[in-house]
């Protein structure tokens, strides 16, 4: 389905497709992006009973879209026994050198790194804390230890794809403690991303936003100007749209906090003119207008964000800030979240949390 | 909370406090494509190093290109920071909360017609009634709404600066015409309890001329508490400055010291920070405040943030320092010479001050026998007791005190007291003062 990469034999390369890459996988790949998770759990369980998956990695490949499946779906119980079944990450089992007759000049773990993400993040879901955060924080030393072994070993490409993943977990424990209001934790966590050249604008807006959070302002607009700083700087992670969106973001944010609701709502339109699908601009212009007394509008710019963009504008916190004004702006708001809750029913990915609308 | 009207009405109020919004946060299940399709070390081959990146690539632009309609972003990452689970999306707030001393209260306030009549010349209130008071908020007697059509609101918001621990109601209430020209009347009630947000131990202690306050802050709220400001604003004759610990990180790398201003947050339910002042009498001849007994040190301002930058404002009582010593009379050493030799008597310059407003003394001067020390080293030359004139209000008087040293050595002059013969009252001695004695 994709046009193989021009260096490389077509005849022979393994990686021309995702086809390539396990068993019929495009179509798994395919449901997930429409959101068909309950799709996936059936073609996976085909796959088993069926027996099409002949090679240990495509075994792998659909667990790790199984046990994503379960999670989407909120089955975190049924997530965590599928993840058991596989007992020892690190056994040989799942290890290339283990069938040199199959991945002959291959060798390391084939366990995808998924699973050791959701491993960690599901004791959260089911309660246990602690445990979860043991778990990221030994997930952080085993890649740290990888990182040095691809290092020496001078797999280069590997080497990035593990400090990307060193990142991403950074990345869920500042969530994590941000989420038990743990800030300085979370402050010393962002000061090591910083500390170690990671300097992203938009780690330093979250910055922001935390320190906005804990009610230190003027350090968030320290580290907004920063933001604003590199933007001038010509910084490329970001297309310059996304870049001075959250520019415009940012400065809104500042404006909120000051009560100033009509410079904010500016700010926000900026970004919508710019970039139809910002929906953190279009959720937080709404609640704007709602605080300068104008529930009709900010009901009015949910609702056609909903029937505009419903893909992107469809998240749960948008649709509570819906419910919420309908909740203050009609007597027999249950009728209209009704409405909401059956449209919502038929255009919503399988994952979406339909509790969001309190009905 | 809100208690329904009696009988049927046309309107009704809907209230929502309109505290900050907050942040959404929760870590999603997101993740890179090259951590769901393929095994985490299959980068280490070379072929697939080569030719894995682009092809992941192609997947992922698919789902970021907001022209193809899929939900790929809700399992995909797309930045980095997606990973945190915090986009920036603000949520209105979704329950009452508690509210506190110091903090203000407002609340967007809605009054529906769910009839399906016009109602017509509506008076509309707003007051908060406290134990103590009722304030008014709002008021449309002046300019009544003119009319609400079926289904339509009339919205306001009010805000109210706490300033009363306890039971408070929002009254709202509606004096409106129906539909059939009836005259009625809406009140509705919206009943809140008010908490302390934090407690102040204070402990005062004196050094000498400097007089040391220690605040203890205990947050009791649900919240961290970020403090903006903890001033301390002293009385008159004082003067005040804040001792701080040094810097934790003294070793910061400088990029990030630029960004990094470690805040002061007091933990939510009993986190506890303490504050040192250090305060010194503004001007050393304070006879007159010493006279009035007042010990007033002065008083706290505390300011307050938390979500998004919601302030909160409190002061404390007056804070009272140790009692003031009111002594009568003070006995001070002026001036001992810096020679002493030994049998060779010395002049001791002293001076007696009467700190009341009326005229004291004649007074007596000796050296006290009742020495724990035991045996005295250091004597009177000459008479034992030395007699001093009157002294007058707020005055004083010099005298020299002949003594003599009859030890060499590391000696103590100790006992000196003096008392006022009129009103036979003896005053505590002299704090003991150490001499060098010397031989000739």
């Amino acid at each position: 389905m994709d046009e193989p990469s021009p260096t490389t034999d077509p005849l022979t390369n393994q990686f021309g497709s995702l086809n390539d890459l396990a068993h019929d996988l495009a179509s798994l790949q395919d449901l997930a992006m429409r959101g068909s998770w309950r799709s996936i759990l059936d073609q996976v369980s085909r796959a088993r009973s069926l027996a099409l998956l002949s090679n240990p990695h495509d075994h792998l490949i659909y667990l790790s879209y199984n046990v994503l499946a379960l999670t989407k779906l909120r089955r975190f119980t049924d997530a965590s026994a599928d993840l058991d079944s596989l007992h020892d990450f690190s056994s040989n089992h799942y290890k290339y050198e283990s069938y040199p007759q199959l991945y002959p000049s291959r060798s390391g773990s084939m366990v995808p790194f998924s699973l050791r993400f959701i491993h960690a993040q599901l004791p959260f879901k089911l309660g246990n804390r602690q445990q979860g955060l043991d778990r990221f924080y030994l997930l952080l030393s085993f890649i740290r230890q990888k990182i040095e072994q691809k290092g020496s070993n001078s797999f280069q490409e590997s080497a990035k794809i593990w400090r990307k993943r060193e990142n991403f977990v950074l990345h869920c424990l500042i969530g994590h403690h941000l989420g038990a209001k743990e800030f300085n934790v979370c402050l010393d966590l962002i000061r090591d991303l910083i500390d170690h050249d990671y300097l992203d604008p938009v780690l330093i807006s979250k910055l922001g936003y935390i320190q906005m959070q804990v009610g230190d302002i003027v350090g968030a607009k320290g580290s907004f100007h920063r933001v604003e700083a590199m933007l001038n700087e010509g910084y490329s992670s970001l297309s310059e749209v996304e870049f001075r969106n959250l520019v415009n973001r940012n400065k809104a944010l500042v404006y909120l906090v000051g009560k100033d609701y009509v410079s904010a709502v500016r700010e926000y339109e900026e970004c919508i003119e710019r970039d139809h699908t910002d929906v953190v601009a279009v959720n937080n212009k709404a609640l704007c207008l709602m605080y300068l007394r104008d529930l009709s509008d900010s009901i009015k710019v949910l609702e056609n964000s909903l029937e505009r963009v419903p893909t992107v504008a469809l998240n749960e916190t948008l649709v509570i800030n819906l419910c919420s004004m309908y909740e203050l702006a009609y007597v027999n708001h249950s009728e209209t979240k009704r409405t909401l809750s059956n449209w919502i029913g038929r255009v919503a990915p399988d994952d979406f949390d339909a509790s969001c609308t309190r009905v | 909370m809100s208690s329904a009207p009696q009988g049927t009405h046309s309107l009704a109020f809907r209230v929502m406090r309109l505290c900050k919004p907050s942040f959404h946060v929760d870590p999603p299940f997101r993740l890179d494509l090259a951590d769901l399709c393929v095994g985490e070390d299959v980068f280490d081959d070379p072929l697939a190093a080569a030719n894995l990146p682009p092809l992941l690539s192609t997947q992922l632009s698919k789902s970021t290109d907001s022209s193809d309609l899929t939900y790929g972003n809700r399992f995909l990452l797309h930045h980095p920071s997606d990973a945190m689970g915090f986009s920036g999306l603000l949520l209105l707030p979704q329950s009452f909360g508690a509210i506190y001393l110091g903090e203000t209260f407002c609340s967007y306030i809605s009054i529906n017609n769910n009839s399906n009549f016009e109602v017509r010349d509506i008076i509309i209130k707003a007051e908060i009634q406290t134990e103590r008071q009722r304030i008014l908020l709002l008021d449309t007697t002046k300019s009544p709404v003119e009319s609400i059509r079926a289904g339509g609101r009339y919205d306001f918001i009010v805000e109210h600066d706490v300033k009363e621990l306890g039971a408070h109601t929002l009254i709202c209430t509606a004096l409106y015409v129906d539909n059939d020209g009836e005259r009625k009347y809406l009140p509705q009630f919206f009943k809140f309890a008010v908490a302390n947000p934090l407690s102040v131990r204070t402990k005062v202690r004196t050094v000498k001329e400097t007089t040391y306050l220690e605040a203890c802050i205990e947050n009791h709220t649900k919240t961290n508490l970020y403090m903006d400001q903890v001033e301390f604003e002293p009385a008159p004759h004082w003067s005040a400055t804040v001792l701080k610990a040094d810097e934790l990180h003294p070793a910061d790398n400088s990029s990030t010291r630029e960004v990094f201003k470690a805040p002061i947050l007091i933990r939510s339910g009993g986190g506890i920070h303490n504050y040192l002042y250090q305060l010194k009498l503004a001007s050393p001849d304070s006879a007159q405040m010493k006279v009035e007994g007042t010990n007033i040190l002065g008083k706290l301002q505390i300011t307050w943030r938390t979500n998004l930058g919601e302030p909160g404002r409190l002061q404390t009582q007056q804070i009272l320092g140790t009692p003031i010593s009111r002594k009568e009379i003070e006995l001070q050493i002026l001036e001992i010479p810096s020679l002493i030799n030994l049998d060779k008597s010395f002049l001791v310059h002293l001076n007696l001050t009467n700190h009341t407003d009326r005229e004291l003394g004649p007074f007596e001067v000796w050296l006290s026998q009742n020495s724990v020390h035991g045996e005295k080293n250091v004597v009177i030359n000459g008479f034992q007791t030395m007699v001093l004139p009157q002294v007058g209000a707020f005055g004083s008087s010099d005298f020299h005190l002949n003594l003599i040293a009859t030890k060499l050595g590391v000696q103590k002059i100790s006992g000196i007291t003096v008392s006022d013969t009129r009103e036979k009252k003896t005053f505590d001695p002299l704090a003991d003062v150490e001499i060098f004695v010397e031989s000739d």
